[in-house]
């Protein structure tokens, strides 16, 4: 008997053999439903295969679509379509293809053991990588797949006045603190592990080392990070976001997130991400950039970049305290033995690089947020360094151009014009059958508020300036229409934009004015953005637009925004020249202040008024015939 | 002989210009530019590149031309990374699917795409860089915005018109 078991034992054997060849070689695909589990709870994942050992899973699968909304990530992939898109919390996209085993996580591309298939009308994709992708870690503990999710990232980011760490995880955070005290930070993560190295020195003002520790069981794991301080370091606030992260400021303040800098970092793979620019080979082009000189100037500091021929340049600065400047000069070589020179106050560097095979870039470091101008000149560029500190209403960019180059063309409009009346063209063939007509639509209402901020209703605050405009345009002599007096929707209750917006339009169309001005509050999701901007949609809108933002950017206090096209429905259905002027951010402290009293308000009418007078000059006498 | 080889080599030239001349020419370049609207202003539009996957075996220039209007639309709708401050879409807007009808892409957004602030800033902001993003792909004039695959005049409470499609001359 012994011969048939060893015989059966040896055919199994091989058979078995044969069996995980064929897996590993044919990619095999067996469908196999382990039980899952996220977050101490069972996950329903049933449409899983493996190929090659491997596990698949179907994009499809209710557990993955219940997996993705707890953790904020998406999914855009239709039946026959080739490639699967996720969008994670962070945000990063992390992209499969049928048919290829490449994936790409944000920037990076990786191989995945498989490519992902069709199988039944949906989608199958790589399970261990896509779990990876997402930061979650899938973690055996007995029968079950434990989904992990792992604190995967942690940057130290050096700033000028201290550093800025900023850590993602596969879900939202909540950080426990267990101990801060001068030398040393201690913060416990529950329900998340880590695949971070255990302990790491770093090279960050203020930090000596970070160590992170992941304790408790593979369901209910802790993961503790402990952050050693130089002694005398401050710190920040622990601060979770809505991304599955935390930032935490050492040795300086943390920017609010409320806050908005109007320079930003630009995105990892960004090309002009800020001066740090690479030495490349100088091109043999006919414009050089011969010299550099720098010297005191009369208010502060002067350079002279000289420029031999013709180009282009952009300049661009960072927002305090990040005090960098820069000026590309595009189309020109870096000529030979042009280095560095050494700054003068208030300037603390000047750097000159040729960073592409066009561009040449001068960068300059400056003591504190100063006042740069930059000026073509006979033989160059003129920067001028001011040494008084500037407000932080300074330009972050401009253009200009050298000798004949052409590119950096400048729109130019017509200006506003004086008192003649019909100065500028309205829309070809429209006739204002009533030219003394201005029709004024307050924005929103009714059943729509519009931005709200506490009990600061936008439909609220443009009625009444919209009233405060009436007032002084009829004291001056026109004829006012407005598309509501009260908190009223213009069409009905509830109605569509397009019926709300339309009947606004009907009631300056019909009415035949000159123009309509549409008043309205701006707002965002956080308070950094502020100023005012006047919108227009069509050609025909610009010299009103100008006027009417020239006008009130010189009384009203609030940050010149300036004018801005865009397809809005409401100035693009008026016959007449139109403009939605957004007077001021309810969601920016500062705005909301001005927007809340009285006596900024009336400035505001005051202002419009005066845009629409410079523009249209006076009205008409009575029963005038249009002129066109 | 001398006659059969000459048509051998007319034949081997004509097979050449014609594989040369008809070959699937693939537009879409390695990389393509991702615009956004940056909250400092809500205007100036900056790009950042994003790595195109190469054309397939058995993709067509037409599928792929769709899989790269696809793939830049939910880079767009998804945003630089959260450290870069710029306008973004409502939370949870996301690319439910992409066509392309002629060289209109027609984007159809979830309808998380309503939850809009209630400034102009935003949604001018929003749909900048969403047409800009676009309309850089080689073949793609303007886009066409569904929520929820239907066709909006306008989003609720909103300002821009929505009904026609957008160009990158409307901004």
């Amino acid at each position: 008997m012994s011969w048939i078991n060893r015989f059966t034992a040896r055919t199994f054997s091989l058979a078995f053999a044969a069996l995980l060849v064929l897996a590993s070689i044919g990619g095999a695909r067996a469908d196999s439903k382990p039980a899952f589990v996220f977050e101490g709870k069972a996950l329903a994942v049933a449409h899983v295969a493996t190929v090659g050992g491997k596990l698949a899973i179907s994009v499809r699968d209710p557990g993955l679509q219940r997996l993705l909304h707890a953790i904020g990530a998406s999914l855009t992939w239709n039946p026959g379509e080739r490639y699967v898109l996720f969008t994670t919390a962070e945000p990063s996209i992390i992209s499969f293809a049928v048919g290829d085993a490449r994936y790409d996580v944000g920037p990076r591309s990786a191989e995945a053991p498989f490519a992902p298939y069709e199988s039944g009308g949906t989608v199958y994709v790589p399970f261990d990588e896509l779990m990876s992708a997402l930061y979650l870690a899938p973690k055996r503990d007995g029968d079950a797949i434990v989904i992990q999710p792992q604190l995967a990232t942690f940057d130290v980011r050096g700033g000028a006045s201290g550093s800025t760490i900023v850590a993602r995880a596969g879900i939202p955070l909540r950080a426990r603190v267990v101990s801060e005290s001068a030398t040393q930070l201690v913060y416990a993560f529950e329900g998340v592990g880590t695949t971070l190295d255990r302990s790491r020195a770093i090279r960050a003002a203020g930090i000596r080392a970070i160590t992170f520790v992941q304790s408790g069981t593979t369901r209910a794991p802790v993961t503790t990070v402990t952050i050693a301080l130089a002694p005398g370091t401050s710190h920040g606030t622990l601060q979770t976001d809505d991304r599955n992260g935390f930032a935490l400021a050492i040795g300086g303040g943390l920017p609010s997130p409320e806050t908005v800098a109007d320079e930003t970092p630009a995105p990892a793979e960004s090309p002009s991400a800020e001066p740090a620019a690479q030495t490349t080979p100088a091109p043999t082009g006919a414009t050089a950039v011969t010299g550099i000189d720098a010297h005191a100037g009369p208010n502060g500091y002067s350079g002279d970049i000289a420029v031999a021929g013709d180009a282009t340049y952009d300049w661009h600065r960072l927002r305090d305290p990040d005090n960098r400047f820069w000026i590309d000069i595009h189309g020109a070589s870096l000529a030979p033995g042009i280095a560095d020179i050494d700054g003068t106050d208030p300037v603390t560097s000047v750097r000159v690089r040729q960073t592409d095979a066009t561009t040449v870039r001068v960068a300059l470091s400056l003591a504190g947020q100063k006042r740069v101008d930059v000026q073509p000149s006979s033989d160059g560029v003129k920067i001028s360094v001011y040494a008084d500190d500037a407000g932080d209403d300074l330009a972050r960019s401009g253009t200009g151009t050298l000798g004949n180059a052409a590119g950096v063309a400048v729109a130019v409009a017509p200006s506003p014009g004086g008192s003649d009346a019909w100065k500028f063209a309205p829309r070809s063939g429209y006739v204002a059958t009533n030219p003394r007509l201005i029709a004024i639509d307050p924005g929103h209402g009714g059943s729509d508020p519009g931005a709200v901020r506490g009990d600061q209703r936008e439909a609220n605050l443009t009625l009444d300036m919209a009233r405060r405009l009436r007032d002084i345009l009829t004291s001056r002599g026109w004829q006012v229409v407005m598309t509501r007096t009260t908190d009223v929707d213009v069409y009905k209750p509830n109605d569509s934009a397009h019926e709300e917006l339309q009947a606004r339009d009907d009631i300056a169309n019909n009415g035949g004015a000159r123009l309509l001005i549409s008043i309205h509050v701006n707002s965002f999701v956080n308070a950094g953005p502020r100023g005012t901007t006047t919108y227009y949609s069509k050609p025909g809108d610009v010299p009103l637009a100008q006027a009417v933002q020239a006008s009130a950017a010189a009384r009203l206090g609030t940050r010149d925004d300036g004018i801005v096209k865009s397809k809005l429905y409401v100035t693009l259905h008026a016959n007449m020249p139109a403009v939605l002027v957004e007077t001021a951010f309810l969601s920016n402290p500062d705005d909301l202040a001005k927007l809340t009293s009285p006596e900024w308000r009336q400035k505001l009418a005051l202002s419009v008024a005066d845009g629409i007078a410079s523009y249209a000059g006076a009205p008409p006498a009575a029963g005038s015939a249009a002129n066109q | 002989m001398k006659r059969a080889l000459v048509l051998i080599a007319v034949l081997v030239i004509v097979a050449l210009t014609a594989y040369f001349v008809l070959r699937p020419h693939n537009p879409i370049p390695d990389t393509i530019s991702v615009y956004y609207t940056k909250a400092a202003d809500g205007t100036s539009e900056v790009s950042w590149p994003v790595s195109m996957r190469p054309m397939q075996s058995g993709e067509s220039v037409a599928e792929h031309t769709h899989n790269a209007a696809l793939y830049a639309a939910v880079q767009a709708i998804a945003g630089p990374p959260a450290d870069v401050q710029a306008v973004r879409f409502p939370p949870g807007t996301r690319v439910v699917s992409v066509a392309l009808d002629g060289t209109t892409a027609i984007v159809n957004l979830s309808g998380d795409v309503k939850n809009q602030g209630g400034g102009t800033f935003g949604e001018n902001g929003e749909f900048k860089a969403l047409v800009f993003t676009l309309t850089a792909i080689p073949g793609i004039d303007a886009v066409a915005v569904l929520v929820d695959g239907q066709r909006l005049d306008s989003l609720p409470g909103g300002h821009l018109e929505l009904d026609q499609p957008l160009h990158r001359a409307d901004f």
